[in-house]
C-alpha cells in the first residue's frame, strides 16, 4: 500500500516540476528578447573596454537608428502576415537622394513632399498588387526594387549628392541630447507612436487580424484592401524617415546607400519576438530586437572581430535566439 | 418505377480528349508561367532573334538561374523556404577550391550542401523555428563562413584546366552545365511525380497535419527536402566555380530573389503544397531569356531593370486567382455604392 | 499520365518556338540599341556562335568599318550603381559617337558569374570588339578564351587581368588599384617620417577587388617602406560615408583615440566619413595624417581645409576615354594580341594630391 502511494507522490512531484521547467521555459521564451539584451549589454559594460563611454553609446544608437525606424515601420507588413518589404532599400535611398539633391536646390519643405510623394507610390503599388491583387508579398516587394532602384539610378545617374556643410540637415544629423543623437530620438518617438497606431487604434487590430486569419477578416466585412495598403504605407513612410535621418547623420546621399536593410530589418524583428508566421508581435519587441543587433556588431568590432566572423556571429545569434523562443513555446504546449 | 434523374454534369466531366484537357489544365498551375512564357518568347523571336540562334548561351543563363530554383523548388512544395541557397553555393565553391586535390574538393562541397540542409532541416523540424528565419540565419552564418575560409578574397582553383575544360561543349553545343542541369532537373521531376516519398511533399506542404494523421514521415521529407536544396546548391557553386576557375565568396546574391522569382512564376505557391518542377523550369526560361535579350539590347541597364521589375510585377498580379479577387472587389464597390442611397 | 501529356505539349511548344526562332532568325547580328539604330551587316552571324575550343589561335583581324559602325560590347562591373561608375560612362559614350562605333553596356555588379554570362553573350553577338573591366580578374580567363577563340579583340580596362592571362588580351588602359594604395601609403609614411604612430585603416566592400587590391597595396607598401607606422585596426566601410564613419568611431574606441595618429581610408567618400568620425571623438585633425584615394568631389574640399592630408588623383574620363581608344586601336590593328605593340599598356597616372596641388587643374575632381 505505502509503496503504491510513493510512487504516486513521485510522479506528482515530478509532474508539478515539469509543470514548473515549462512555465520557465515559456518565461524565458516570451521575454527572451529582454533577457538578451539586458545580458548583452552587462556583458559588454564589464568586458568591453571603451563600451560604456559617451562616444560609443553615439555609435550604437548611430548604427541602431536608420535600420530601427525601418524596422518598427516593417513590423506592420510582417504582422500582416506578408513576410516582408524587401523594397524598403529602393525607398530608404530614393528618400535620402531625393532629400538632399532637391532640397539643395527647391529647399527642404519641397524635398520632403517630393519624397512623401515617392514613399506614396511605392506604398500603392505594393499594397494594391498584394492587397488587392492577392499577388505574393515577396515577389511584389522585389519588383519595386527592381524598378524603384532602376528609376532612381536612372534619373540620379548613381552620383553622390552632399549638402551643404553648414546646412539644417548637417546640423541634424550632428545634433543630439547628451549621448542621444536626434536620430534615435526619432527612433523612440517612433516606435511609440507605432506602437499605439497598432494596439490602440482598429487599423492596427486589423492588421493583427489579417495575420491571424486572411479569411476570417475579409470575410468580417471591412475592406481588407486598404489594410494591406495602409501597412505598406506605414513601412513606406518609416522607410522614408530612415533615408532622411541616414542622409543627415552623412549629409550625402547616392543611390547604393541602405543596401542590407531589408534582411537586417527583418532579423531585428524577428529576434524581437514577431512571428514571421504574422498575427502576433510588438512594436517594442523590435525596438529592442534592433538595439541587440546593433550591440551586437559594436562589441564584435571592438573586439577587432573582422567582417566574416560578424555575420557568422549574427546568423548563430539569430537562429539561437528564435530556437529559444521556439522551444520554450513546444514545451508551454504540453 | 420511379423516374431517374440524370444530373448533367459540367463540362469539366466531359468524357473525350477535350474534356480531358480541360480537367487537367485546370488543375496546372503553370498557366500562368506558360503564357508569360510565350509572350516573351514571340517579342524576343521577333525583336533579338539571337537568344534562339545562340541558344546554348541562352540555355546557360537559364542554367544559372534555374539551377538553384529547382531545388528551392522541393522546399517550397513543401511549404517551407530556403533563404540559404546563395550562401551555400558561395560556401561550397570556396570549400572546394581550398582543397588542392579536385576530386575531393568536389566531394567536399557536395557534402558541404548536404550538411548545410541537415542543419536547416534539424531546425526546422526538431526545433521548429520558421524555415524563414531559420535559413536567414543560415544566410548570414555561411556568407559569413565563406569570407573566413577565403580570406575575404577569391580564391584560385589549383587545377584551373580542368576548370576551362569544363566550360566546354560537351556534346554538340551544350557545356556540362546545361547538361548536368538537365539531369537535375529530369531527376527531380520523376522524384517528385513518380517517387513515393516525391509526392508526398506535396501533401507536407498542403497540410501538414493533415500528412501526418496519413503516417506520412513528415520529419524525415522534410530532412529530404532540404538536403535536396542543400545538395543543388551546392552543385550549382561547383559548376560556378569550376567554369570561372575561381571560387567567390561574394557568389551567389542575385541568384536567391531570381531563383524564388522563376519558382513563383512558374506557378508555385510560397504556402506549398501545390505547384510543380515544371513550373520553375518554365519560369527560369522565362527570365533567362528575358534578361539574355535585354543584354542584347543595348537598352541602358537602369532601364533593363526596371524593364524586368515591370514584367515581374505584370506576371504576379495577372494570375486568375488575383484577377478574380479584384473582379470581385470591384463587384463588392459597386453593390455598397449601389445599396447606399436610401436602400 | 495526364501529367505527362501537359508536359509534352508545353515542351512541344517550347520547342517549335525555337524552331521557328531558328528559322526564322536571319543573320543580322544587329541589337537595337538605345538609339534605335539599325546596324546593318558588317558581322555575320554565319560561321555559328560556337565558342567551343579548337584551340586556334586567333588571326589578327583589322575590320573594315567602311560599311557602317564598329559594333563594341562594354562588359563592366559597375555604371549607373556606383558614383565612378557614372562619370565614366559618358566620356566613354562621347568617345565611342566621336569614332564611329556602336557601344552595347553591361554591368554585371561585380558579380563573376553574371558577368561571365555576359561575356558568353556577347561573343555569340560577334561584335568588333570587347572593351572587358574585369570584376573577378581570376575568374575572367575563360571569357578571354571564349573572345580568342571567336576572333573578337578585347581591351582590357580599369582593372588588369592577372599577368598570365596578358597575352589573350589586345591591350588595357587603366588604374592600378594596388599602386593606388600603395601611393596612399608612401604619403603616409612621408608624413610620418619615421615617427613611431598608429593608425587605423577602412576598406572597401568585403570581397570585391578593388576593395582587396587597395586595402593589401597599403598595408604591404607601409610594412615595407615604413615599418614604424603601425596599423592597429581595419573594418570595412564598404565604399560609404555614414558606415566608414561608423566603423572609423568604432575602431577608435576599440584601440583608444589617443593611440591613433593616422588614418587610412580607400576612398575619398569614406575618408570623409572617418574624418567626421575622428572631429566627433574630439581628435585634433591637424595632428593626424590622413590619406585616402580619389581626390573626388568629396574628398578635394577635405584637402584644400587640410583636413586630408593626401589623396590619389583618379580620372574617371580618362579611363573611360582610353578604353574606347584602346579598343579602336586593337580593331583597326594598331595593336595585336599579346600586348607586344607600343602604347598597348596603359596606366592612368597615380598623381598624389596634397594642400600643395588641390587647386591644381590637372588634378581636377570628376567624381
Amino acid at each position: 500500500m505505502s509503496e503504491t502511494t510513493v510512487k504516486e507522490d513521485k510522479q506528482q512531484v515530478a509532474v508539478v516540476e515539469e509543470r514548473q521547467a515549462a512555465r520557465v521555459l515559456t518565461w524565458i521564451s516570451e521575454n527572451g528578447i529582454f533577457i538578451f539584451t539586458a545580458v548583452l549589454i552587462i556583458f559588454a559594460l564589464i568586458f568591453v573596454d571603451g563600451f560604456a563611454s559617451l562616444i560609443n553609446i553615439t555609435d550604437v544608437f548611430h548604427r541602431a537608428a536608420p535600420i530601427g525606424i525601418v524596422a518598427v515601420g516593417m513590423t506592420f507588413v510582417v504582422i500582416s502576415g506578408n513576410y516582408l518589404d524587401l523594397s524598403v532599400v529602393a525607398q530608404v535611398a530614393t528618400a535620402g537622394v531625393i532629400l538632399i539633391a532637391v532640397s539643395n536646390s527647391y529647399g527642404i519643405p519641397l524635398a520632403i513632399l517630393a519624397a512623401l510623394a515617392a514613399a506614396c507610390l511605392f506604398a500603392l503599388v505594393n499594397g494594391t498588387a498584394v492587397g488587392v491583387f492577392k499577388a505574393n508579398a515577396v515577389i511584389v516587394t522585389l519588383s519595386t526594387t527592381f524598378i524603384g532602384l532602376g528609376l532612381l539610378r536612372f534619373f540620379s545617374g548613381g552620383s553622390i549628392f552632399f549638402g551643404p556643410p553648414d546646412g539644417p540637415i548637417r546640423a541634424f544629423g550632428l545634433g543630439k541630447i547628451g549621448p542621444v543623437p536626434y536620430s534615435a530620438i526619432v527612433l523612440i518617438i517612433m516606435t511609440i507612436l507605432l506602437s499605439l497606431l497598432l494596439n490602440r487604434t482598429n487599423f492596427g487590430f486589423l492588421v493583427k487580424s489579417f495575420g491571424v486569419n486572411e479569411q476570417a477578416t475579409r470575410l468580417g466585412g471591412t475592406n481588407t484592401s486598404l489594410v494591406i495598403i495602409g501597412a505598406f504605407l506605414v513601412t513606406a513612410v518609416a522607410a522614408m524617415i530612415g533615408g532622411f535621418v541616414l542622409a543627415a547623420f552623412s549629409n550625402t546621399a547616392v543611390s547604393n546607400d541602405g543596401v542590407g536593410y531589408e534582411f537586417e530589418a527583418l532579423a531585428a524583428i524577428i529576434v524581437g519576438g514577431t512571428s514571421v508566421f504574422g498575427g502576433r508581435g510588438s512594436i517594442y519587441r523590435t525596438f529592442l530586437g534592433v538595439i541587440f543587433v546593433s550591440v551586437l556588431t559594436n562589441i564584435l568590432v571592438l573586439f577587432g572581430i573582422g567582417f566574416g566572423y560578424q555575420q557568422v556571429a549574427l546568423g548563430v545569434l539569430i537562429v539561437l535566439a528564435v530556437s529559444i523562443d521556439a522551444l520554450g513555446r513546444k514545451v508551454s504546449k504540453r | 418505377m420511379s423516374q431517374t434523374q440524370t444530373i448533367s454534369l459540367g463540362a469539366a466531366a466531359q468524357e473525350g480528349l477535350w474534356g480531358r484537357i480541360r480537367t487537367v489544365a485546370s488543375r496546372r498551375t503553370e498557366g500562368r508561367g506558360l503564357a508569360l512564357l510565350a509572350v516573351i518568347v514571340v517579342v524576343v523571336a521577333l525583336l533579338e532573334p539571337l537568344v534562339f540562334t545562340a541558344y546554348q548561351v541562352t540555355l546557360g543563363r537559364i542554367a544559372l538561374v534555374g539551377l538553384v530554383a529547382l531545388g528551392l523548388t522541393v522546399v517550397i512544395l513543401m511549404g517551407e523556404l530556403d533563404l540559404s541557397v546563395a550562401s551555400t553555393l558561395a560556401v561550397s565553391g570556396v570549400i572546394m577550391a581550398s582543397i588542392p586535390d579536385l576530386t575531393l574538393g568536389i566531394l567536399a562541397a557536395l557534402a558541404t550542401g548536404l550538411i548545410v540542409g541537415v542543419i536547416n532541416a534539424f531546425f526546422v523540424s526538431v526545433v521548429g523555428i520558421n524555415s524563414f528565419i531559420a535559413t536567414l540565419g543560415m544566410l548570414f552564418a555561411l556568407r559569413g563562413l565563406a569570407f573566413v575560409i577565403s580570406d575575404e578574397a577569391p580564391v584560385s582553383l589549383t587545377n584551373k584546366d580542368a576548370g576551362i575544360a569544363f566550360g566546354q561543349p560537351l556534346i554538340g553545343p551544350l557545356t556540362p552545365r546545361i547538361l548536368i542541369f538537365i539531369l537535375v532537373f529530369i531527376a527531380i521531376q520523376v522524384f517528385i511525380s513518380r517517387v513515393k516519398a516525391g509526392r508526398e511533399f506535396f501533401a507536407v506542404g498542403g497540410n501538414r497535419q493533415a500528412a501526418r494523421d496519413a503516417g506520412i514521415p513528415v520529419t524525415r521529407r522534410i530532412f529530404t527536402g532540404f538536403m535536396i536544396s542543400g545538395f543543388v546548391a551546392s552543385l550549382a557553386g561547383v559548376i560556378n566555380t569550376l567554369e570561372r576557375t575561381t571560387a567567390d565568396p561574394t557568389a551567389g546574391s542575385t541568384v536567391l530573389l531570381a531563383s524564388f522569382a522563376a519558382a513563383i512564376i512558374g506557378g508555385n505557391y510560397l504556402k506549398g503544397g501545390r505547384g510543380s518542377i515544371v513550373g520553375t523550369l518554365i519560369g527560369a526560361a522565362a527570365l533567362g531569356i528575358l534578361q539574355v535579350a535585354l543584354t542584347l539590347s543595348g537598352v541602358q541597364v537602369p532601364v533593363q531593370q526596371i524593364f524586368i521589375g515591370v514584367i515581374l510585377l505584370v506576371a504576379v498580379t495577372t494570375d486568375p486567382n488575383s484577377l478574380r479577387s479584384v473582379a470581385g472587389s470591384l463587384r463588392t464597390l459597386r453593390q455598397g455604392r449601389a445599396k447606399s442611397p436610401g436602400s | 499520365m495526364r501529367k505527362s501529356r501537359v508536359t509534352f505539349a508545353a515542351s512541344m511548344l517550347a520547342a517549335a518556338a525555337l524552331t521557328l526562332a531558328a528559322c526564322g532568325g536571319s543573320d543580322d547580328s544587329s541589337s537595337a540599341d538605345a538609339g534605335g539604330e539599325e546596324t546593318a551587316a558588317e558581322e555575320t552571324v554565319e560561321e555559328t556562335v560556337e565558342e567551343s575550343g579548337d584551340g586556334e589561335a586567333a588571326e589578327e583581324e583589322v575590320i573594315d568599318n567602311s560599311d557602317g559602325p564598329f559594333e563594341v560590347y562594354a562588359l563592366l562591373p559597375q555604371g549607373n550603381d556606383q558614383p565612378y561608375g557614372t562619370t565614366y560612362l559618358p566620356p566613354m559614350e562621347e568617345k565611342a559617337a566621336e569614332l564611329g562605333i556602336n557601344l552595347t553596356i553591361t554591368n554585371s555588379e561585380y558579380d563573376a558569374d553574371k558577368q561571365a554570362s555576359e561575356c558568353e553573350v556577347a561573343v555569340a553577338a560577334q561584335p568588333d570588339g570587347i572593351i572587358l573591366w574585369p570584376a573577378v580578374a581570376d575568374s575572367i580567363r575563360p571569357c578571354l578564351e571564349a573572345a580568342n577563340n571567336a576572333g573578337i579583340p578585347v581591351w582590357i580596362t580599369n582593372a588588369d587581368v592577372n599577368p598570365e592571362d596578358t597575352d589573350l588580351t589586345f591591350g588595357y588602359s587603366g588604374t592600378d588599384s594596388y599602386g593606388q594604395g600603395a601611393a596612399s601609403a608612401e604619403m603616409m609614411c612621408e608624413f610620418a617620417d619615421g615617427a613611431e604612430i598608429g593608425v587605423i585603416q577602412v576598406n572597401g566592400l568585403t570581397g570585391n577587388s578593388v576593395a582587396t587590391l587597395r586595402g593589401n597595396g597599403f598595408k604591404e607598401t607601409v610594412a615595407e617602406l615604413c615599418p614604424n607606422v603601425t596599423i592597429l585596426a581595419e573594418q570595412p566601410g564598404n565604399w560609404n560615408k555614414d558606415e566608414s564613419q561608423i566603423a572609423a568611431s568604432e575602431m577608435l574606441t576599440a584601440v583608444g583615440p589617443e593611440n591613433v595618429q593616422g588614418i587610412y581610408a580607400a576612398d575619398d567618400t569614406m575618408v570623409a566619413g572617418a574624418i567626421d568620425a575622428a572631429k566627433a571623438q574630439g581628435l585634433d585633425l591637424d595632428s593626424l595624417i590622413v590619406t585616402s584615394i580619389g581626390n573626388t568631389f568629396l574628398g578635394n574640399p577635405l584637402v584644400e581645409a587640410g583636413e586630408l592630408d593626401g589623396t590619389v588623383f583618379q580620372s574617371s574620363s580618362w579611363d573611360g576615354e582610353n578604353a574606347v581608344v584602346g579598343i579602336y586601336r586593337a580593331m583597326t590593328g594598331d595593336t595585336s594580341l599579346g600586348r607586344d605593340d607600343e602604347g598597348s599598356v596603359l596606366y592612368m597616372p597615380n598623381p598624389k594630391v596634397t594642400i600643395q596641388n588641390w587647386d591644381d587643374p590637372a588634378v581636377a575632381p570628376e567624381w
